[in-house]
């Protein structure tokens, strides 16, 4: 499902990737870990496109992700679910419109919209919320509703940034949970955490990066 | 496709509402461009409806040598009136011509009656038809009577022609600032669009993260811009029709002499649809250059 191959990102001398070579199946459920400045971030951003590779090979569900013009970068995002470290939960949106913006650049129905955003707001513990806005909320629920609209469309694929970086224990379990079960569901899953409590109560495979190399997998 | 036009209807409207003041502001610059370019397109359509009834008008006087027979004379205005360029021709005697000029212009009437009768030269009055008026036309029809027995021909042509290049150098010149204004308009309103832009900012960049194409993120900011296009182009239209009714047709009175019997007219509607269509295009081109800049930025 995401293939790299000797991929290099530099930021002037700076290398935050250096010859990554990683391959993760479809329906595995991975952590990308590391300390700050490790190159997680990076990584999950040349993932969603957000960032192109210096140099290498980058296939995410078989799209050569490196090679995307800018034309056909939204179609693979389509196919991503990301729930990003700073949420991206636009302020003066609802909860409900806030979910549902990923299927409303997809051209569906409003009617369709409002009943998957709230299915999905009910499966991750937000139901009757639609209405409410994000500042209304609390970072744990602010965070429910990033995961919501990161898998509203049914990804392949979905990239987790930190998702447990705000959270206390008990809500951060909660999340967990949530993108366990969206990979029970067949979902590709990647979480960049260091949170090595959480990666230990729910262990799966560990990507391990330092200084923009990858040390284990 | 219906779910498509509904996203783009209402997220204009929403935007076009919660950004009201800048939006004004965007109407207002599109509409200081549409009436700056109105009031000029006014300004050339009278002076050309001016120059078109001095064409109409083109009027030759042919003063003849004082030795000429009358009979010769009598029998040049025969020849004359069967030149198909030729509407009508008058012959005026020396005897008449004091009556004629004072017929035209009263003031000079104390200033005949010093001279005494006949002073004046007999005349041949011509009106050229409407179809052979421009000064080119003109000036051939002066060469070839100049061969009969005149001594002057008058027909203002030094006058005619300067008014023309007068009004081509507006008419160019029209075309420089027009599009000096455009350029200026659509600066304008991109960097106000801008501002509207970087409000909705935050939307904007998770729309294009979750997958939303330039398409769909520009299309309601392309109607906003047609929108505000149209309300500056409303405002603009109705700032001239205020300036025509209140400024302009006060002139009038003072401009009698060179419009004649002619009212200063408005822009006609095909103009005025014109302007609408500039003011949406304006509109538009600046809402698409700001969200296009934002667009490069944004991951």
């Amino acid at each position: 499902m995401i293939r790299l191959y000797h991929i290099h990102k530099t930021y002037g001398q700076r290398d935050a990737l250096h010859d990554v070579n990683l391959h993760v199946q479809k329906g595995d459920f991975v952590y990308v870990t590391g300390p700050s400045g490790a190159g997680k971030t990076t990584l999950l951003k040349m993932l969603y496109g957000a960032v192109t590779p210096t140099s290498g090979k980058l296939l995410v569900g078989g799209v050569d992700a490196s090679k995307l013009s800018p034309k056909q970068l939204p179609f693979l995002r389509r196919n991503l679910g990301v729930v990003f470290q700073d949420f991206k939960l636009i302020p003066n949106r609802t909860v409900g419109d806030n979910v549902g913006l990923a299927l409303e650049v997809l051209g569906m129905p409003r009617e369709d919209i409002s009943r998957r955003a709230r299915a999905v707001l009910n499966t991750v513990g937000l139901r009757g919320r639609e209405d409410a806005y994000p500042l209304d909320l609390s970072g744990g629920e602010q965070q429910r509703v990033a995961v919501a609209r990161a898998i509203v469309n049914d990804p392949a694929i979905l990239l987790a940034d930190e998702p447990t970086g705000n959270l206390d224990g008990a809500m951060a379990v909660e999340v967990m949970e949530i993108l366990l079960a969206v990979n029970l569901r067949g979902t590709t899953v990647m979480v960049a955490t260091h949170d090595t409590g959480l990666m230990n109560r729910f262990p799966n495979r560990k990507l391990r990066f330092e200084s923009g190399r990858l040390v284990s997998s | 496709m219906q779910s498509t036009s509904s996203h783009v209807l209402r997220r204009s409207i929403r935007s076009l509402w919660e950004n009201l003041s800048l939006n004004g502001m965007v109407a207002g610059v599109i509409a200081a461009a549409l009436l700056l370019a109105g009031a000029y397109l006014q300004v050339l359509i009278n002076l050309d409806r001016m120059m078109g009834t001095w064409d109409r008008d083109v009027h030759i006087s042919a003063y003849f040598y004082s030795d000429v027979p009358e009979d010769r004379r009598f029998s040049i205005k025969d020849d004359l009136a069967k030149l198909q360029e030729v509407e009508n021709i008058l012959y005026i005697s020396e005897g008449e011509a004091g009556a004629y000029l004072v017929d035209k212009v009263p003031d000079v009437k104390p200033i005949l009656d010093e001279f005494g009768p006949e002073v004046l030269p007999a005349s041949l009055e011509i009106t050229l038809r409407s179809a052979f008026t421009t000064p080119t036309e003109i000036e051939a029809f002066v060469d070839r009577i100049q061969s009969f027995d005149f001594e002057e021909i008058d027909y203002g042509q030094e006058w005619v022609q300067r008014f023309e290049s007068f009004v081509s150098l507006i008419q160019t010149l029209g075309v420089v600032i027009g599009l000096l204004i455009a350029t200026a308009a659509i600066f304008l309103v991109a960097n106000t669009m801008h501002l509207v832009v970087y409000a909705r900012r935050s939307e904007l960049e998770t729309m294009k993260l979750v997958g939303a194409t330039f398409a769909f993120v520009s299309s309601p900011f392309l109607l906003e811009g047609a929108i505000l296009g149209m309300v500056g182009a409303s405002i603009a239209t109705l700032g001239m029709l205020a300036l025509h009714n209140l400024l302009l047709l006060r002139l009038e009175t003072y401009l009698q002499l060179a419009i004649g019997n002619e009212s200063l007219v408005f822009l006609p509607i095909g103009a005025i649809v014109a302007l609408f269509l500039i003011g949406m295009l304006l509109g538009m081109a600046g809402c698409l250059t700001a969200v296009r800049r934002f667009w490069k930025a944004a991951s």
